[in-house]
């Protein structure tokens, strides 16, 4: 765990945006970490980004950066580096003048600096440009540029990505991993795109309804949400409710490994990962538990088919292109599906609490 | 289920309809709803250009050069001018933090300090002179304490800025503040995590952004400053503002050599405000943008 010595600490932090509450939050981020907080609009994701920034007043709580308490700091005296959803670029100035800007207000100015970060991030080209010629990536990369400029303690992404379209999106994702990777300090990216959170974070916070519902590392979090909101956000498929028995689940006509270690009795809401469904011939040989179903419809849509089985509830799979053509499915035809345990998480009325990979989850 | 090959059954290309013309945007109107548009607009700008014609016609070239050869004329002119000019600065001065204040914060009575901004809009400025007279005459509020130090408000320039400021202050204030709100709140935020004061990133962000308004609402103060009668003639009826002194003239010869007074003043007003109208709407913006940054 990181201490407040490294890095970002914030204890019990509470903001106010109207009359929505966001907090209490606490979190810690190591410096040369990336913590994407995952939620849906709406979930005080901003809010918190400004809190912490200083730009928004914090009403309880403590935010220590580099050792510091800077709470009670203005915004200008944290040096923390902020990048907007679409880049909030001055207008009246060049992409120079605006990356410049920074270390110039803050007494650090060093010309070669802006160059250098125009540099490696490959548009040197755009220096002398307009912000309103500039396509939404470019505007993006010299946010970027620009928030890196006042050599920051701390980098806070609002949504930086959200307003590309899809190419340069998963362009500039590419990109920021590999620069926020460079940077040794630490860095929170919000967003509410699952396949972004997963591709730029180390550790990863589920937020929602103005709280941190799950924090842990990257890889426990995506396959151990402890509620259904989490599981959602993570791309988890609600099938419905269930009846936990022991080593088995119960819903509808379907009979389901239970997810270990649970164990126990009583009803459930179920949910499973539609990508790890293994589908096989009806024919196949196939031991252990396994649903047996006609496909009622495919989607063929990219990178993953969607194949709905006529099951009760019904059960969704997303499946590899190749894996259809090779097993030449199609609607109608009758298939065995296997839903492994580990693709299982099931939630019992009283939300289910697991380990969130750290030592101890600061939730 | 088809094959990635099969061929999706496609409808017949069909002309596109023509866009109508009334959804084009063209030079001239077309269409009954722009031709009605044009004609409305067309009769409200000759009833504000027709008088001023009128006018101008009246008066012979000889009768304009009689006029601007007229020290009264002159003197009334001038102090028009500068009490026109000095007011905009004044007004720009206290507009701007107020203005900066009521777009970027939402605090309980913003909505009655909004009407209160707007208040002189509403008040005749005969009332508006007779008010002001109250606090600034020399047994006023104001004017009593301001008179002690030899600051006279009845009958000076000072009473001439004051009427001015009172009646033109609201274009001002919202002209600079429909500026302020329309500049994204995160431009400042941007420039406060970069390590900008307050003061800096409104001097260096939002100011040179919402400078087209604070000129703008200059200018109209100017405008509306240089053409105040109501308000000025009952606190200083002398030294005469131009109005004053037109109205004088009006009183004193009649119509027709008021007319000549009053086309000089016209013509002195129109450059003016044309002048500053073309500089605020942005020819020389960008110069006083890079002043600025």
């Amino acid at each position: 765990m990181p201490t407040p010595e490294s890095g970002l600490a914030i204890r019990e932090l509470t903001a106010r945006a109207g009359s929505f509450i966001v907090g209490p939050v606490t979190l810690d981020v190591a410096a040369g970490r990336v913590l994407v907080i995952l939620g849906p609009s709406g979930s005080g994701k901003t809010t918190l980004l400004t809190a912490i920034a200083g730009l928004r007043a914090s009403l309880a709580g403590h935010v220590h950066l580099a050792g510091h308490d800077v709470t009670r700091w203005p915004p200008e005296s944290r040096r923390i580096g902020m990048v907007f959803q679409d880049g909030a670029l001055f207008p009246h100035l060049t992409v120079r003048e605006n990356i410049q800007f920074g270390p110039r207000a803050a007494g650090l100015e060093n010309v070669a600096t802006a160059d250098d970060l125009l540099g490696r991030l490959g548009i040197t080209q755009l220096a002398d440009r307009a912000p309103r010629t500039l396509s939404g990536g470019e505007r993006q990369r010299v946010a970027l540029a620009r928030a890196l400029a006042i050599r920051p303690r701390l980098l806070l992404l609002d949504e930086p990505l959200s307003a590309l379209d899809q190419p340069t999106r998963e362009e500039m994702r590419g990109q920021l991993r590999q620069l926020l990777a460079q940077q040794a300090i630490p860095a929170i990216h919000v967003t509410h795109d699952r396949d972004e959170a997963l591709t730029l974070a180390d550790d990863l916070a589920i937020i929602a309804s103005g709280t941190i519902r799950q924090v842990g590392t990257a890889d426990y979090v995506a396959t151990h949400p402890v509620d259904p909101v989490a599981a959602k956000l993570l791309g988890w498929t609600e099938l419905g409710p269930g009846l936990h028995q022991d080593k088995h689940i119960r819903t509808g006509d379907l009979t389901l490994p239970a997810p270990e270690p649970a164990t126990g009795t009583g009803p459930v809401q179920l949910y499973y990962r539609p990508e790890d469904v293994l589908l096989h011939h009806a024919d196949a040989p196939i031991s252990g538990d396994s649903i047996t179903a006609r496909i009622r419809q495919m989607d063929m849509t990219l990178p993953l088919a969607r194949v709905i089985l006529d099951s009760t509830p019904a059960l969704h799979v997303l499946a590899l292109h190749r894996d259809i053509r090779q097993h030449a499915l199609q609607p109608g035809a009758q298939v065995k599906a296997i839903l492994p345990p580990h693709a299982i998480r099931i939630f019992s009325g009283e939300i289910a609490r697991t380990s969130s990979g750290y030592d101890s989850a600061d939730v | 289920m088809s094959g990635p090959g099969a061929a999706l059954p496609i409808p017949p290309a069909r002309d596109l309809p023509a866009a109508t013309a009334s959804s084009r945007t063209g030079r001239w109107p077309s269409g009954p709803f722009q031709v009605i548009a044009w004609l409305l607009g067309g009769l409200l700008l000759a009833f504000i250009v027709l008088p001023l014609i009128r006018l101008a016609a009246t008066s012979s070239v000889s009768s304009l050069r009689q006029a601007a050869a007229s020290a009264q004329i002159r003197d009334a002119t001038l102090l028009s001018l500068q009490d026109a000019a000095i007011t905009a600065g004044i007004a720009t001065l206290f507009a701007v933090p107020l203005a900066y204040v009521l777009a970027r914060h939402r605090f309980p009575g913003r909505g009655t300090i909004q009407a209160l901004v707007d208040l002189p809009l509403a008040v005749p400025h005969t009332v508006a002179g007779i008010a002001l007279l109250f606090l600034l005459g020399r047994t006023g509020w104001i004017g009593g304490p301001a008179g002690r130090i030899g600051i006279s408000f009845y009958g000076s320039q000072w009473g001439i800025v004051a009427a001015m400021l009172f009646v033109s202050c609201p274009f001002a204030v919202n002209s600079a503040r429909v500026a302020f709100e329309a500049i994204d709140p995160r431009l400042e935020q941007a420039a406060r995590s970069l390590g900008a004061t307050p003061w800096h990133a409104f001097r260096r962000v939002t100011l040179p952004l919402g400078l087209r308004g604070v000129l703008t609402g200059a200018v109209l103060v100017y405008a509306r400053s240089i053409s105040e009668f109501g308000a000025v003639v009952i606190i200083a009826y002398y030294p005469a503002t131009a109005p004053v002194e037109i109205y004088n003239l009006f009183l004193q010869s009649g119509l027709t050599q008021s007319a000549s007074a009053a086309v000089v003043l016209l013509i002195v007003t129109l450059a003016t405000f044309l002048v500053l109208r073309t500089l605020a709407s942005g020819r020389l913006l960008s110069r006083i943008d890079r002043a600025y940054t």
